[in-house]
């Protein structure tokens, strides 16, 4: 048997049955699906953290709110003031969003801040200007594009003076950062800043998502980590209530979650791609006891145990790779949504898809191995007899 | 030409050894049509299905065409059945979801020949046997006699010099048995050597050589009686 004939006899066993077919694909569409919707918020959340970290340098602490605890701009001056240093604090707020030009759209990670952010380091202008204090105080529709987002929305034009739409509002470019770099940490290339006092009407919100602290050194950052996680366990009676960290204990926080997020992913995956493998296996005995005679009239004609071996096994490969291509459409599709959905980026990983495709074809091969040897050791007067 | 010398064929049932084929020596000159006739149970079915290597004997020798293929594997079985030996069941075993074509295309499926020759094949088969006009009709929508008839049509579709055939009319009226028989009889003056599984005295009578088999052994071969006269 040629290889041709092998596949179009196992597809059209596939589709001999569709509904079944589908039914069967089920577990692999959405394991699939679940790996790159998965992969793709996985390294959106890492993407923000960590690209702060890499960029912002090694005299820089965070301190952000867990979830119900209020802090609002205010909160600017009370760490100013706490500290028996003079420190720069710049507050954050950021959401994920639909930005749109009249000829292209997509999603980018917004950040509302002050002008101050600018001096935090890092980031560098390449056109045009920073958000400046006047077009704070005074809550400008203005917006400052990360490289990445000046590249998708303006294709290598100049943006600065155009006019952009951010989660429905109209804001005039004033300014494009030149590129951060490459690598996991590249976000702020992904982000489009915009004064913190059009960010609040914007996100609907007051609450900051963060406050970015510099201090003149490394020493004086730790210093200044514990000097707060002071104040606000004080002042709140709880130590979580507000999240004080220095760059290397996020880092280390950001690795734990990393390692833990990979762990429960790749869990996740095993487990629907195996149920996914069962249902195909089951599916695949089902189709080898229907087919008995079938086996039987071909291999008293002439297959070889090795034709009816790949005749079984191409279709339950078949059967997953098509389960893992309408995984990857509705994986693609899912993540596309989830910007709007839950707010927050979803960064879409090539090899998420390679090893969605990898996964799904193994499983064929390993769920239809079993049904394909019995399939191939049956033994042919016995499969003529069969009457089922 | 089919020679068989000494076929014993066991079968194991609950640790008992039940002796099916007890020493069967035969020859079928290539050429003949050829019947085997013997009571139910005695074992015909069994003899074809070791004649086309579906089954394996026990012990016994088996010269196939001047071949010893007494020794083969499965696989080796599979080719030769594929290029030597034309097959035809009392049950048709047309795949109910082949179109007649496809059916009898199939046993070229497995000769690695091209789809579109297939089917020029499988179509000059089905004109040779009366179907030409049947070609995309599933066995279902078929007489029993016409199902036959694909049956055959692939059997010799890859031209094979040998057909084996299982009670090919077992499942049919008199007068298309007869149409069968009369198919057959063709092809074994064409040159086959054609060989049948019966318990029809009638199809019997039009073979030039019976072989009557009871209780696993052979009690009349006329082939040999002629030579001996
Ligand atoms: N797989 C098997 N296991 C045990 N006994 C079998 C098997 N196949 C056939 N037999 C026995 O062998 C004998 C001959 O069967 P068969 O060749 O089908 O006879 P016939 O075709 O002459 O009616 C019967 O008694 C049958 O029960
Ligand atoms: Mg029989």
């Amino acid at each position: 048997m040629t290889w041709s004939d092998g596949f179009s006899l196992a597809f059209h066993g596939m589709i001999s049955n569709k509904l079944r077919a589908v039914l069967t694909m089920l577990g692999v569409i959405i394991g699939v699906a679940a790996v790159i919707v998965l992969v793709a918020i996985g390294q959106g959340a890492a993407s923000i953290v960590s690209s702060r970290i890499e960029t912002l340098g090694t005299n820089v602490i965070f301190v952000s709110p867990a979830a119900g605890t209020p802090f609002p701009m205010s909160e600017t001056g009370i760490i100013a003031h706490a500290l028996p240093f003079s420190v720069q604090v710049v507050p954050e707020m950021n959401t994920g969003g639909k930005v749109s030009t009249l000829s292209t759209e997509g999603t980018a990670q917004i950040a509302g801040t002050t002008s101050s952010y600018l001096r935090l380091g890092g980031i560098s202008v390449a056109a045009g200007h920073f958000i400046t204090p006047q077009e704070v105080s005074s809550a400008q529709h203005v917006a400052v594009l990360g490289a990445n987002q000046a590249l998708n929305l303006f294709g290598g034009q100049n943006p600065v003076g155009s006019s952009i739409m951010i989660m429905g509002q109209q804001f005039q470019v004033i300014g494009a950062l030149n590129a951060v770099g490459q690598g996991p940490g590249a976000s702020q290339d992904n982000e489009i800043f915009i004064p913190i006092t059009s960010a609040q009407p914007l996100f609907g919100t007051t609450q900051l998502s963060q406050m970015i602290v510099k201090t003149s050194s490394p020493s004086q950052a730790n210093l200044a980590a514990d000097y707060l996680t002071n104040l606000y366990t004080n002042e709140l009676g709880s130590s979580s209530a507000v999240n004080v960290a220095s760059e290397d204990q996020v880092l280390q926080t950001l690795q734990a979650t990393r390692a833990t997020f990979t762990n429960l992913l790749a869990g996740t995956a095993a487990i629907a791609l195996v149920v996914g493998g069962i249902g195909i296996m089951n599916i695949m005995l089902v189709s080898v006891t229907e087919r008995t005679r079938e086996i039987g009239i071909r291999r008293a004609l002439g297959a070889t145990r090795e034709d009816i071996l790949l005749q079984f096994l191409l279709e339950s490969m078949i059967m997953s790779l098509s389960g893992g291509l309408i995984g990857v459409v509705a994986g693609l599709g899912i993540m596309n949504l989830i910007p709007l959905i839950l707010k927050t980026p979803a960064v879409f990983s090539p090899s998420a898809l390679i090893l969605a495709f990898v996964f799904s074809t193994a499983v064929g091969l390993i769920f239809g191995l079993y049904p394909a040897i019995k399939a191939s050791g049956l033994d042919p007067i016995h499969a003529l007899r069969y009457d089922g | 030409m089919i020679q068989i010398t000494n076929v014993i064929k066991d079968y194991t049932l609950a640790s008992q050894v039940y002796r099916v084929l007890n020493g069967i020596t035969f020859t079928i000159p290539e050429g003949m049509l050829a019947a085997i006739v013997g009571p139910s149970g005695s074992g015909k079915t069994t003899l074809l299905n070791i004649l086309g290597g579906l089954d394996s004997p026990t012990a016994g020798e088996y010269l196939l065409n001047g071949r010893d293929v007494s020794h083969f594997d499965p696989d080796e079985w599979a080719h030769e059945r594929n290029h030597t030996i034309g097959f035809v069941f009392q049950s048709f075993q047309l795949i109910p979801s082949l179109s007649a074509r496809d059916n009898v295309a199939l046993p070229l499926v497995y000769r690695g020949v091209p789809a579109r020759i297939r089917r020029i094949q499988a179509d000059e088969g089905l004109e040779r046997v009366g179907l030409g006009h049947r070609k995309h009709h599933r066995p279902a929508q078929l007489s029993g006699g016409q199902q036959q008839r694909v049956a055959i049509a692939r059997a010799l579709v890859g031209d094979p010099p040998v057909l084996l055939a299982d009670e090919p009319t077992g499942n049919l009226d008199h007068a298309t048995g007869l149409e069968i028989l009369e198919i057959l009889r063709q092809l074994s003056e064409q040159g086959k050597t054609v060989v049948i599984v019966t318990h029809s005295a009638e199809v019997a009578q039009v073979c030039r050589q019976v072989i009557e088999v009871q209780d696993g052994h052979i009690v009349t071969n006329t082939l040999e009686m002629e030579q001996k006269v």
